[in-house]
């Protein structure tokens, strides 16, 4: 069955060749083809996957050389895929999520025109998707990780005719454009300094006695630079809160589930850098807990169910990275796992609401949706519960995992500021839901709502069922099923014993996440505190919070507005000037020439006689002269 | 006794001068025509003087060369004149200044 690796990437690509050319004539069976293609790619993944869990663990990688891409001199990049059991997480979390977003969109996306593109488009992002984690060597990875880029640009800006999504497209394009030109950097500075590209060389143990520390400090930092945009996280996150301009669907599956969390399997994938250096794992893990507070505190003040998730997205990545900025790596990628079923389960279940009362997103409008759409509610409540981690669901146990990690290697300001952030995430979530389910209808679309149907429902309830029940994958990051799995790439994990015992930090969180639903159904939910004059007497903390803290305004003062200046300068006055000036100064200064110079043309031809006869005594004096 | 070659000169000057200041002065552009033979027969007399001098045929070649130019250019010119005369009722060259600015 390893022979058929190939299959995985390419099933999405013929989808999307298919639907690009043919998408219009094939109208409503469009998105059967691509979800049903998607569906295959699953099985084709599950099926690799027993293959490589029925060999013995030391045993579980394969690489399968596609075709010889670049030989120049020493320099060397094939296209070969790669199967370990790192990769095959990343693909069974690609695919499975991505079939059941297809499958959704079909019932999403009924009444768009441009029907047949948006499969195009979201089975080219599959194919990337799957290039990028299946990749053998980084160049490869970063084909895949650019294509990405290019269908998250497509998607988000895939109404075009909105000009707030077309700028959002571009904006996000553009900034993760920031991250991946450091990241080529790195991937250069790898070839350089190590000689080859292919993770089976480069990331061996023995390479860091190839060169100083200092370098592999440099080429790590690179390469998180690259993660730092693709995963938005602080201070290249301010493209993801704007990128919910694009369909729900998108959003769950390229903002949510894979695009954004390829970061953090990037710097998974390359932890030997990270830890030959030991400085770079230390800023993985400041940024990853700046932006999971940053973003906790920011969800709170959005009015906009996707934008609350949106920001959520961003925290929760931030965890991700704490995770992985602490060695450990499994807890990071289980983080990854659950994070992709309940966010994607939440994304779809608010687009399932904004399905429902005909596109709208404010909260404030929403209210006693529980009555008109029980399915949603109860499958949306099922995502929050383990978004805030609750015990049991697979959110708990990613989360407190990386909480207990931080613990117990001594880490106490990580652990305090960690809680912080998890106690942020109960309070935002717990917000969004009894804003949007409870209280009373406060429109009249949230008075007409209706529930989606079928072919939306089933995607969210087999979500729902990941979001529960993924938690038996890992439930701790010693003994967890998917740590053990993973251990033949990433080397196993040994947690210290600092810090209380693990009882005490599961008692903490608990009453954490009771305490932060409590807060949030007294204010939003019982209809006892009237919090829409709380929030009048709030306003400039609200407005701080719903700006994003003026991160982009910072950026428009202190980046934009000096670049349109300096285009300005160039288009207005250089150009006009100096530019526009030197051509038109020649043409003029020839004009005023000839106006002089045409009156020597008298148009008599004594003139001209003359002419002639003054220059033959010229020349004649002058050749008689110097003999 | 060969004659010396400062009278061909002279002679072959004097032509040549004479036909300039024709050019020069004159208006009528079959006067100026003439002129301008007297000028080319001044400058092939001074040839073949020198051809003679030197014994060298080459300025007697030229000479020839020359008279054929000259013959094309009266054909061409006086076709010209004619057309010209014909349009314009003159041969005044003062009155030719189209082609200026």
């Amino acid at each position: 069955m390893l022979r058929y690796i190939w299959l995985v990437p390419a099933l999405p690509l013929a989808g999307f060749v298919v639907n690009l050319f043919a998408g219009r004539r094939l109208g409503r069976a469009a998105g059967w083809l691509a979800s049903t293609l998607m569906v295959a790619s699953l099985g084709v993944a599950v099926s690799i996957g027993a293959e490589l869990l029925s060999r013995p663990a030391g045993d579980r990688v394969a690489v399968q050389h596609l075709f010889d891409w670049i030989q120049v001199g020493t320099f060397r990049a094939n296209v070969d895929l790669r199967v370990d059991p790192l990769s095959l997480t990343m693909i069974l979390v690609v695919t499975a999520v991505g079939s059941l977003i297809h499958v959704y969109s079909i019932g999403y996306m009924h009444d768009d025109p441009r029907y047949g593109r948006f499969f195009a488009y979201m089975n080219l992002f599959c194919f990337f998707m799957l290039t990028l984690v299946l990749a053998e060597n980084l160049l490869v990875l970063y084909v895949g990780w650019e294509g990405v880029g290019l269908c998250s640009y497509l998607l988000i800006g895939f109404w075009f005719e909105r000009p707030s999504a077309a700028s959002a497209a571009k904006k996000a394009f553009v900034t993760t454009r920031i991250g991946d030109t450091f990241m080529l950097v790195g991937i250069a500075l790898v070839f350089l300094r190590l000689g080859s590209l292919d993770f089976s060389v480069v990331l061996s143990p023995s390479i860091a006695a190839v060169q100083p520390s200092g370098v592999f400090t440099v080429i790590a930092l690179l390469l998180f630079a690259g993660a730092i945009g693709k995963s938005a996280q602080v201070p290249l996150h301010v493209w993801l809160p704007d990128a919910m301009e694009g369909p729900t669907p998108v959003s769950a599956l390229i903002h949510a589930a894979t695009m954004v969390t390829a970061g953090v399997y990037l710097v998974v994938r390359t932890h030997v850098f990270f830890e030959i250096s030991g400085i770079a794992l230390a800023v993985v893990i400041v940024v990853g807990l700046v932006t999971a507070l940053y973003a906790g505190l920011c969800a709170l003040g959005q009015d906009d169910i996707k934008r609350v998730l949106a920001y959520s997205t961003i925290s929760q990545l931030g965890f991700m990275f704490l995770a992985a900025g602490m060695r450990a790596y499994a807890a990071a990628m289980f983080m990854l796992v659950a994070h992709a079923a309940y966010k994607a389960l939440l994304f779809l279940s608010a687009g399932s609401v904004m399905h429902g009362l005909h596109g709208e997103t404010d909260m404030t409008r929403m209210g006693g949706l529980r009555r008109a759409m029980p399915w949603t509610a109860v499958v949306m409540g099922i995502g929050a519960l383990s978004l805030a981690g609750v015990y049991g669901f697979a959110g708990y146990f990613a989360k407190d995992q990386i909480l207990t990690i931080a613990s117990e290697s001594g880490r106490v300001v990580g652990y305090v500021l960690g809680v912080l952030g998890a106690f942020l995430s109960v309070l935002y979530i717990g917000r969004l839901v009894f804003l949007t389910f409870f209280g009373e209808p406060r429109s009249d679309a949230a008075r007409e709502a209706h529930e989606s149907p079928a072919v939306m429902l089933g995607p969210l309830v087999v979500l729902a069922i990941g979001a529960v029940g993924l938690g038996l994958l890992e439930i701790n990051i010693e003994t967890g099923r998917l740590a053990v799995f993973l251990g033949s790439v990433l080397g196993a994990f040994e947690s210290g014993a600092a810090g209380p015992a693990e009882a005490v930090l599961v008692v903490v969180s608990q009453l954490l996440v009771v305490g932060g639903l409590a807060i949030a159904w007294i204010v939003y939910g019982s209809g006892r505190v009237d919090w829409l004059a709380l929030r009048m007497r709030l306003a400039g903390p609200k407005r701080f919070l719903k700006g994003g803290m003026y991160v982009d305004d910072v950026y428009s003062t202190a980046l934009v507005a000096p670049g349109e200046a300096g285009s300005a300068f160039l288009a207005y006055v250089f150009d006009t000037d100096a530019v526009d000036g030197a051509v038109n100064g020649v043409g003029s200064l020839f004009q005023r020439l000839a106006r002089t110079g045409r009156r020597l043309q008298t148009g008599l031809v004594r003139t001209y006689a003359l002419a002639f006869l003054i220059g033959a005594l010229v020349l004649f004096v002058y050749v008689g002269s110097r003999s | 006794m060969k004659t010396p070659i400062a009278y061909f000169l002279i002679v072959s000057a004097a032509l040549f001068t004479i036909g300039t200041i024709g050019v020069m002065v004159r208006r009528n552009a079959l006067v100026m025509f003439m002129s301008i033979e007297l000028q080319l027969n001044g400058v092939n007399l001074a040839l073949v003087a020198f051809s003679r001098m030197h014994g060298d045929l080459t300025g007697q070649v030229i000479t020839f060369f020359s008279l054929v130019v000259a013959a094309a250019e009266v054909v061409v010119g006086l076709a010209i004149i004619v057309n010209v005369f014909r349009r314009r009722r003159s041969t005044n060259v003062d009155d030719l200044s189209l082609l200026k600015w």
